[in-house]
């Protein structure tokens, strides 16, 4: 009994000192937004839901219809983002007041997607596109786990190597194609709009200034919340981003706890082989005593 | 090493009645198996939801086969882990007698988790890319369990080796005695630095299981979001493991007579006890700190359910209480079947906190739900029926078990039928 004890409080110093050196850590450096960096502004109060560019993604993206369940079978209607759906137009309430609401990936500026993929198949490409690449990609949809917006879709249908390939499906802000996203190109009202992440922005806050109060809390969601996206939402005054179904989010990126407690506790790898260090000392040393002694118990 | 000497094989009939039943479980997995790698992981389309080889969906990627066939099994697996610490970190030789058959357990159960992960991948076919450094994502939390539950294995095979060739080393063939008797001083010499490894590598991957949930800050309900989430699922493997290690020398003990050091069992079982203990002023602590940020108890508020998730945590808290509460009493220890009971409860507590972090707590956004489907369920069941089948193989086969004796095919016919019962 009495070893035991003392055994336990061991294990409790060591796991004190442990504490003490997470204490001291510092937290892992949240990303910048580079200024070359590109997105999507979308103002509800401009949109009037007519999807067209729910249609010119599907066009820009070779994805089928989606006719299953809304539509009885005659349109493509889907319900939510889903594995043939990387773009859509939903209504949204809040209360009495209501308006449309466009999702798609959201390219966050320091997304928790590539920070928790494996082997990079999701990673950040030049504009700051959050991109998709297959070949690295296991299947293992921690990315699903991981998104906030729940952006990524895996296509479940499928199974077969080669014959179905089944893969993540989501907006890769069109960057196979030279003019940019298909769905602000058709968009009649200038509703989703595409550029630089920054002049997005400032347009944001110009619109937000010309009419103040029109706008739900007079800012652009996205700008801060969980460390910045790249795509920017304006919401009318009556209706909460939360409403939109756009998550209240920290100001820090969501990796940033994950990440800081790995690298701190792996650092150099230190606390692993001073581990495997202790445990093989002590069994030595346990061996030899045992060699002098033996079969004394 | 001199204690080895002690473990036998049981020997006996292999094909008993129960053997059979878990031989058709087995079967029965590979057909699940079948059906998912040609329809994929929902079956096949158009047929009826309720038929669904898994009900996994965007909402919830991970179903129950990652918290029940992965983080549940390999705490259950965590045994020889628990073990290991002791008699090895810690220096108590006496516990030498338990470590083959906790070993054992932990390969099994660590190989199935590993297979039933693979299994569920959506494409599998490209897990190579994990062994390709310039690739890899050392910010991943998966990657580092992946690449550790996949070197723990190999590690545990490798302590469950000399086993196999003591068998080897006693067989009717001289070639296989030969080898056997070549590699096996050899093996020894090089235990302690494989063993070391069998403790670093759970230390690792089984914090991490819970470090999975750290990024789903928005997602994973503030009873279950902390960082603290690493140490406690360290905790909670060890006091899994040490309540799977009592279970198994009682199972054992059941089937085919193995003698229980019941003294021994009773003071290994006050580590638990300590570390629910620890885990349980962490777990409270931990809440009432965090709940005074209003961001946290904004959360709490939008993720609603209140009852629904208060009924889950008390149930958490009450388990770790009742578990450490009785395992704190000398004569609950000391009483065989106490004991016992004390045992299934740290499975228990430890197996519902983890399946609360992954399945419970996780909720991606209004509109979304999960239940398994029965397929989905059998999966599980029919994985967890080749464990046992393995198992009882191994014991009869190899020198596993200690305190027991070796007995003829007669004489252990009918221990083997009721033990297939287990």
């Amino acid at each position: 009994m009495e070893i035991t004890r003392r055994n336990l409080l061991k294990t409790a110093a060591v796991a004190g000192a442990v504490a003490a050196v997470a204490d001291v850590a510092e937290a892992r450096e949240g990303r910048r937004a580079a200024p070359d960096e590109v997105g999507m502004l979308y103002d509800s109060t401009l949109c009037v839901g007519c999807r067209a560019c729910q249609t010119a993604c599907k066009v820009a993206n070779g994805l089928p219809p989606d006719a299953r369940d809304a539509s009885g079978g005659e349109y493509d209607a889907p319900l939510d983002l889903n594995a043939t759906t990387k773009n859509i137009i939903k209504l949204a309430t809040d209360g009495p007041a209501s308006t449309y609401m466009k999702m798609q990936c959201m390219h966050c500026v320091d997304p928790a997607c590539v920070s928790v993929c494996m082997a990079g198949a999701l990673h950040k490409v030049a504009g700051g596109i959050v991109a998709y690449n297959p070949r690295t990609c296991v299947g293992c949809r921690y990315c699903q786990i991981g998104c906030p917006f729940n952006v990524p879709k895996f296509e479940w249908s499928k199974s077969l190597p080669v014959v179905e390939d089944p893969k993540i499906v989501k907006c890769e802000l069109c960057r196979h194609r030279q003019e940019g996203p298909a769905c602000c190109e058709v968009c009649p009202r200038g509703a989703v709009i595409y550029g630089k992440r920054t002049a997005l922005l400032a347009e944001a806050r110009r619109r937000i200034a010309a009419q103040p109060g029109k706008y739900f809390e007079d800012r652009a969601y996205g700008e801060v919340d969980g460390g910045g996206t790249s795509v920017l939402y304006l919401s009318p005054a009556g209706v909460s981003f939360q409403a939109l179904g756009l998550p209240t989010l920290p100001r820090e990126p969501l990796p940033q706890l994950s990440e800081t407690v790995q690298h701190t506790t792996y650092k150099w790898g230190l606390a692993p082989i001073a581990l495997y260090a202790a445990v093989t000392a002590v069994q030595l040393r346990n061996r030899k005593a045992d060699g002098a002694a033996k079969e004394e118990e | 090493m001199a204690s080895h000497a002690t473990e036998t094989p049981l020997g006996g009939t292999i094909l008993t009645p129960g053997f059979k039943l878990l031989l058709g479980l087995c079967a029965t997995w590979v057909a699940l198996v079948l059906v998912r790698l040609v329809w994929g992981l929902h079956g096949p389309a158009g047929q009826d939801p309720l038929l669904a080889i898994s009900n996994q969906s965007d909402g919830y990627p991970w179903g129950i086969w990652k918290p029940l066939n992965v983080v549940t099994f390999t705490g259950i697996a965590a045994g020889a882990y628990a073990v290991g610490l002791l008699t090895y970190g810690f220096n108590r030789g006496e516990y030498h007698g338990l470590i083959r058959s906790a070993v054992l357990a932990g390969a099994i159960g660590y190989t199935l988790g590993g297979t039933s992960i693979t299994v569920d991948l959506g494409r599998y076919w490209n897990l190579w890319v994990i062994f390709v450094p310039q690739w890899l994502n050392w910010n991943s939390v998966l990657l580092e369990i992946a690449l550790c539950v996949l070197a723990y294995n190999l590690v545990l095979w490798i302590e469950v080796s000399p086993s196999i060739l003591e068998r080897l080393e006693r067989s009717g063939s001289p070639a296989a005695a030969a080898r056997a008797r070549a590699i096996l001083p050899r093996l020894r010499k090089a235990m302690p630095f494989v063993i070391s490894l069998a403790i670093v590598l759970p230390t690792m991957h089984q914090s991490s299981l819970g470090g999975l949930f750290m990024v789903a800050v928005t997602k994973t309900h503030p009873f279950w979001h902390t960082g603290f989430l690493p140490f406690l699922f360290l905790v909670t493997c060890v006091t899994m493991g040490f309540g799977a290690v009592v279970a198994l020398e009682n199972l054992t003990a059941l089937a085919w007579g193995k003698r229980i050091d019941q003294p021994l069992l009773a003071r290994m079982s006050i580590v638990p006890a300590w570390l629910l203990a620890a885990a349980l002023v962490v777990r409270v602590g931990d809440i009432l700190w965090r709940f005074r940020d209003p961001a946290v108890l904004a959360r709490y508020r939008l993720m609603g359910h209140q009852a629904f998730y208060g009924s889950f945590l008390l149930l958490e808290l009450g388990l770790f209480a009742a578990a450490a509460a009785l395992l704190f009493r000398r004569s609950v220890r000391e009483n065989r079947g106490k004991l016992l009971g004390a045992a299934f409860l740290l499975i228990l507590s430890g197996s519902v906190y983890r399946f609360d972090t992954y399945l419970v707590a996780y909720q991606p956004a209004a509109g979304w739900r999960y239940f398994p489907t029965p397929l989905e369920i059998l999966f599980s069941v029919s994985l967890a029926a080749i464990g046992i089948t393995v198992y009882v193989l191994f014991v009869k086969l190899f020198p596993i078990l200690s305190g027991v004796e070796a007995t003829d095919a007669h004489g252990t016919a009918t221990g083997a039928q009721s033990a297939a019962g287990h």
